[in-house]
């Protein structure tokens, strides 16, 4: 993990020379799939991600379908071409694993009981892959739900912390993911500070992962103005 | 105490107020009353409700929707009209046969205007009056912009018909049939609406182009 080769932390800036608390340039555009019910393009430092929500509509196969509420079903998929070495594409164990915990987070906001026996699609296509892209496609997820007009409590933001150097800093690029000692993204509901997704990789002690922990916060709800803005624009469905 | 005014623009879990009544579109949770969707916020006295920008179409009774055939059964026929629910239209509703000729009166592919006769508690539509749709073309829409295509009283519509000949039925489910000579301008002004809803004096301005394109 530790590479020492690489100095993550110069003169008190990072790589990117940003601060420690800062994070990278977020761009969100609601309504960009003609097709979709929902959609929205979201653009976080170099991560280009699309999401799409479809439905709610009939949900194949039919054991699935609970006469109580509605299923959510999440497809995380990374485009091919959105790392350097080219992704075989198809489902794979991370992948799936993005798709569970981020389906998982969703259903705590999405109000399912409205549509018993339904399914809500909500599909996450990674076009270029720069770290956080769990964060990336969970808070494009939540805008294109919202799009869609589906009911929710309230919206999904998302952020990472981690740890590079020693210092405790927030959305992780791409260097830092892969050489820092620390990673922890989480996901929350903004407007009451809930927790819906929290991961972590990496050792952190625990004074540490407090501090990583509010920094997270702190950056997920500067991602919720994004999206409030986003969502405030009316027409161009 | 209302945290918003009449006409916002509000987003899911965003506060609309605490100790006022709420409609539509809205949850509580002790006195705070928040929005559940993308919308515009109306206040009328001491309630609040939001009117979604996008949505799916829940049916209601009452309603008149526009479905496709999906299959054909021995005493029922399954309908896609754009929802999530299962949606059947039973034999009896065309006829007291007990051995109806069900693909003589519709078959797969056929698309079927009806009222929705009362909604179940998983939002499974009754539904009766079929009538079939022959020839023409359906077109799908926002099923929120219904409304506004419709107009006050329908006029919106009736001007339509009236000023380009031709048959038009709006399913509040968001698909509009429409038989006659010019579909396509038909198609265009719809459109317009659609994307023009939340503009004042709409109405003057579709009449206005109507009446340009002759």
């Amino acid at each position: 993990m530790a590479n020492k080769d690489i100095e993550l932390i110069k003169d008190g800036k990072r790589l990117d020379g940003r601060r420690f608390d800062e994070l990278r340039n977020i761009k969100i555009k609601a309504g960009v799939l003609e097709r979709a019910d929902g959609s929205a393009y979201l653009e976080w430092g170099k991560n280009r991600v699309i999401a799409a929500v479809y439905g709610p509509r009939n949900l194949h196969p039919k054991f699935l379908q609970d006469p109580t509420k509605a299923y959510l079903r999440c497809t995380y998929n990374m485009a091919a071409f959105s790392v350097e070495d080219r992704k075989r594409p198809g489902p794979d164990r991370r992948s799936v694993e993005i798709s569970k915990v981020t389906a998982d987070a969703l259903r705590c906001v999405v109000m399912l009981e409205k549509y018993p026996n339904a399914v809500i699609d909500v599909f996450i296509e990674i076009l270029q892959a720069d770290a956080g892209t769990r964060c990336a496609g969970l808070a494009a997820a939540s805008v294109a739900l919202a799009h869609a007009g589906i009911p929710m409590k309230d919206l999904v933001s998302t952020c990472t912390a981690g740890k590079i150097g020693d210092e405790v800093v927030v959305d992780l690029g791409k260097e830092e993911d892969n050489y820092g000692e620390a990673d922890v993204p989480i996901a929350i509901l903004p407007t009451k500070k809930e927790v819906v997704l929290l991961q972590m990789d990496g050792k952190l002690t625990r004074e540490e992962f407090d501090k990583a922990y509010e920094l997270a916060v702190d950056g997920a709800t500067k991602v919720y103005e994004i999206q409030k803005a986003a969502l405030a624009m009316v027409g161009g469905n | 105490m209302f945290s918003v005014k009449d006409r916002d623009v509000v987003i899911p879990g965003q506060l609309l107020g605490e100790k006022i009544r709420h409609d539509e579109n809205c949850f509580d949770e002790g006195d705070r009353v928040f929005s559940a969707v993308r919308g515009m916020a109306r206040i009328s006295d001491n309630t609040v409700s939001v009117i979604p920008i996008t949505g799916p179409y829940l049916p209601r009774r009452g309603d008149i929707v526009i479905g496709v055939v999906t299959d054909v059964g021995g005493s029922f026929w399954i309908l896609d009209i754009g929802t999530g629910a299962n949606c059947i239209l039973r034999a009896e509703t065309v006829s007291r046969d007990r051995n109806p000729d069900m693909k003589g009166y519709f078959d797969v592919g056929d698309a079927v205007s009806m009222k929705v006769d009362d909604v179940n508690e998983i939002n499974d539509p009754v539904l009766s009056g079929p009538r079939k749709l022959t020839g023409g073309s359906i077109i799908t829409v926002n099923p929120m912009r219904i409304p506004r295509i419709l107009g006050k009283k329908r006029s919106m519509i009736d001007m339509i018909k009236n000023k380009t000949n031709s048959r038009i039925s709006v399913g509040q489910n968001g698909r509009i049939w429409i038989g006659g000579e010019d579909t396509q301008k038909v198609v265009n002004v719809i459109k317009t609406i659609e994307r023009e809803a939340h503009t004042s004096g709409l109405t003057n301005r579709i009449s206005a182009a109507l009446d340009r394109s002759d």
